[in-house]
């Protein structure tokens, strides 16, 4: 990046460094044309949480839309947004809709830009003592991307889409509902939101992998990175091969709907289940995309609060490589029913359950990590031992989901539902409200509330666990996803569920309530506000940290424990 | 916050730094284009996977003369049903003239469907095929087929279109295919794409 900004690259000032570590940049300048690590992770964050307010309002939508059988608000909200009165496939076109928007804004708008844009533009320079990133210019036009896919697909659904306004083929975009089956531009807006986050994505990978590499402060060998950096390089790594598998699909679902081409459709030799092959070879490892950053905040949090390092740090590191790679040969489990041979299906089944060896590997060395430590039940703490709790149950239902025998029975039932928000709803937001609370004061310098933090805790544990847990009887009794309406046998269950939605949107309400606080009381935190046991460099620093740091380079000696 | 740092720490040469990671940048953009890349690899390596192996229920192709060298496993029957169909928007009528065969494994064998057009327009369309049970797909042979090629039929022209298959006797030593009793054959007429 031959055209970075100076002031991006602070440490080769060296004659008058010292009086422009903290020189920030105008308002519009700073925020709009950024180029500071720190405060593109911040953008991200914020970014974030607006986009899950949206993604999770239209969960909320569903939710009550499914607490007793029948069409209860859809043909409401069909009409609010700007469909013809009375036209009840409209109503149920918006249900595809909302579901479609409910993946795409949590996967690639929620937990892609908290956990990579925002944690690790935040932390991963830090952590391994680089000023900033490798290309802060390109790290901008990736928020920028990322939020200008958001716009298109939030301007998706004001477009025609087949039966009714916005895109409802789901967020896994399959062919041939995607393409003869959703004329109008609505889809196409959708395919261009991914190509634009996409892009953004494989822009931070590439970002990520080149800091990491070539930007370790003096002593950061690779062995020595905190385990949230190596999360982030096996991320990144997932990002940059799998995404771009991703965009070639979608290109070739855009040509097939615009320009007469037939990668996926039958009379012009095309096959639509090449489609979900390739779909799923990015599909895949996009789960590991959202929960490995979330492996190496609660590792962080973990050891922090355990005062020791992190049990079998190598093994650690290297059963998240495991993870990434294996992860990449195991895509067709998710389409067991497509008219796998048994043998493939064989092959499918024990490749993915081998994935549960690397990650019990993680979950048995963050206990014992905890054992024998010296435990502090802080908030980050409270949420780390949440995540591991909720991330077994989900990883434990994905074992029985790896089965191609099982599955024929449980594909596409509420049963599949409960098993990937146990691991990404459950899972990886609550990694992410755990690296949320643990670096709160880091990043901006005052106090949240803990007796907040826990509380919210304690309404989202019971609020989620009541949403997602009923959902496993649901599917086993046969309830199917992607419908607004059920068998009336099922609604006690949906009925449970509803409420737990509502406990977990009174931990939502908790959880602005203490940025509030934060706001208004503004407790100043200091550097190492953990104490013993935050080891790693950000604790170094002031809270918040200068606005550039390390103009000097920290030498990182062979005796401390980074990790 | 950081104290005493030897000079020689610092990063002094900040082009030398740019290059480096100017030039990690690329290699890893290089990665993801050829990923780029081999997402579209994957079309035409998809269909020839699909071909050799004969996984879900792709049928096979042989010449005459393969045709001919294969020796019938004597005494060893197999069924064979016939299904056909036409996409949503194709006005033709098309069906096969007998439900099911009774055949020698490795023999020849001639089946017909029949099809109108029942539009006003001449319309040409192609017939997509595939076999069940998937298995079986890899032992399917078919020497003459009217899905090789295009069809175009006049307005209300009636045509009777014939293929001419056999059962690769060496579906009797392959564990997960020699159980199969019957094979159902389908083809799918769909408009070709204009163009």
């Amino acid at each position: 990046m031959a055209t970075t900004a100076p002031e991006s690259f602070p440490v080769h000032e060296d004659a008058h460094h010292d009086a422009h570590a903290d020189h920030k940049p105008a308002f519009f300048q700073r925020w709009f044309m950024s180029t500071n690590h720190k405060d593109i992770g911040t953008l991200y964050l914020i970014f974030s949480i607006f986009a899950a307010i949206i993604g999770g309002g239209i969960s909320g939508i569903m939710r009550f839309e499914l607490q007793e059988p029948g069409i209860q608000y859809l043909t409401w909200w069909a009409e609010f947004l700007g469909n013809p009165a009375g036209d009840f496939d409209s109503a149920l076109h918006l249900w595809n809709v909302l579901i479609t928007a409910h993946g795409l804004i949590m996967v690639f708008f929620v937990v892609m830009p908290a956990m990579i844009g925002g944690f690790a533009n935040w932390f991963v320079p830090i952590m391994i003592g680089a000023p900033d990133m490798a290309f802060p210019r390109m790290n901008n036009i990736s928020f920028w991307l990322t939020f200008m896919g958001f716009c298109s697909l939030m301007m998706s659904a004001f477009m025609p889409g087949g039966t009714g306004m916005g895109a409802g083929t789901g967020w896994t975009v399959y062919a041939p509902l995607s393409t003869t089956g959703s004329p109008g531009p609505a889809v196409d807006f959708g395919i261009f939101a991914l190509h634009l986050a996409g892009a953004g994505s494989i822009m931070g990978a590439i970002n990520f992998i080149t800091t990491i590499f070539n930007m370790r402060a003096p002593g950061m060998t690779l062995h020595k990175m905190p385990l949230f950096v190596w999360s982030v390089l096996v991320t990144a790594f997932l990002l940059l091969l799998a995404l771009p598998v991703l965009a070639a699909a979608i290109t070739m679902l855009l040509t097939d709907r615009n320009f007469q081409t037939t990668f996926f459709t039958p009379e012009g030799g095309g096959d639509p289940v090449l489609y979900q092959h390739l779909f799923w070879f990015f599909g895949h490892p996009e789960v590991y995309i959202m929960i490995l950053p979330g492996f190496g905040i609660i590792s962080q949090i973990i050891s922090t609060f355990s005062r020791k390092p992190v049990f079998g740090y190598l093994g650690m590191a290297y059963a998240m490589v495991a993870i990434g790679v294996v992860g990449f040969i195991v895509w067709a489990h998710h389409m067991y029913t497509v008219g796998l041979s048994v043998n493939e299906k064989m092959y499918f089944t024990a490749a993915t359950m081998v994935i549960a060896v690397p990650t019990g590997v993680k979950i048995f060395s963050w206990i014992a990590t905890m054992w024998g430590g010296s435990l502090r039940f802080t908030s980050p703490m409270i949420w780390a031992l949440g995540f591991i709790f909720l991330f077994t149950v989900g990883g434990v239902t994905g074992v029985v989901l790896a089965n191609g025998s099982i599955d024929d029975n449980l594909h596409d039932s509420y049963y599949v539902v409960a098993h990937f928000h146990y691991v990404l709803s459950l899972g990886a937001v609550t990694a992410m409200f755990a690296g949320w609370y643990y670096w709160f004061p880091k990043m901006f310098g005052v106090w949240h509330s803990e007796f907040l933090s826990k509380l919210q805790f304690a309404i989202f544990f019971v609020g989620v666990n009541l949403v997602f847990f009923p959902m496993h009887f649901l599917g086993m009794n046969g309830m199917s996803r992607r419908y607004p309406d059920y068998n009336p046998a099922f609604e006690l269950w949906n009925w449970v569920a509803t409420r737990g939605y509502e406990i977990m949107a009174i931990s939502i309400a908790v959880f602005f309530a203490n940025i509030i606080y934060a706001i208004v009381v503004r407790k100043k935190a200091e550097g190492n506000y953990w104490g013993e046991g935050a080891t790693t460099l950000e604790w170094t620093l002031s809270s918040p940290p200068p606005f550039h740091q390390f103009e000097t380079l920290p030498v990182i000696d062979d005796k401390a424990g980074a990790h | 916050m950081e104290q005493s740092i030897a000079p020689d720490r610092r990063i002094d040469n900040i082009d030398e730094a740019r290059r480096r990671n100017n030039r990690t940048g690329f290699i890893f953009l290089i990665v993801a284009i050829g990923m780029l890349g081999m997402g579209y690899a994957a079309v035409p390596l998809y269909r020839i996977f699909c071909q050799v192996t004969g996984i879900d229920g792709t049928t096979q192709r042989a010449s005459e003369e393969q045709a001919a060298a294969v020796v019938a496993a004597t005494g060893q029957h197999i069924s064979v049903r016939f299904d056909g169909n036409v996409s949503g928007g194709l006005p033709w009528k098309f069906k096969p003239n007998q439900v099911k065969q009774d055949v020698v494994i490795g023999e020849k064998s001639l089946a017909s469907y029949h099809a109108v057009n029942n539009s006003a327009r001449p319309i040409t369309g192609t017939a997509v095929f595939n076999v069940s049970p998937t298995q079986a797909g890899k032992y399917f042979n078919k020497i003459e087929c009217f899905c090789f090629t295009e069809q175009t039929l006049k307005p209300g022209q009636e045509v009777e279109m014939p293929v001419i298959y056999y059962v690769d006797p060496a579906i009797l030593d392959d564990p997960d295919a020699r159980d199969v009793e019957q094979i159902t054959l389908s083809y799918s007429f769909y408009e070709s794409p204009k163009g």
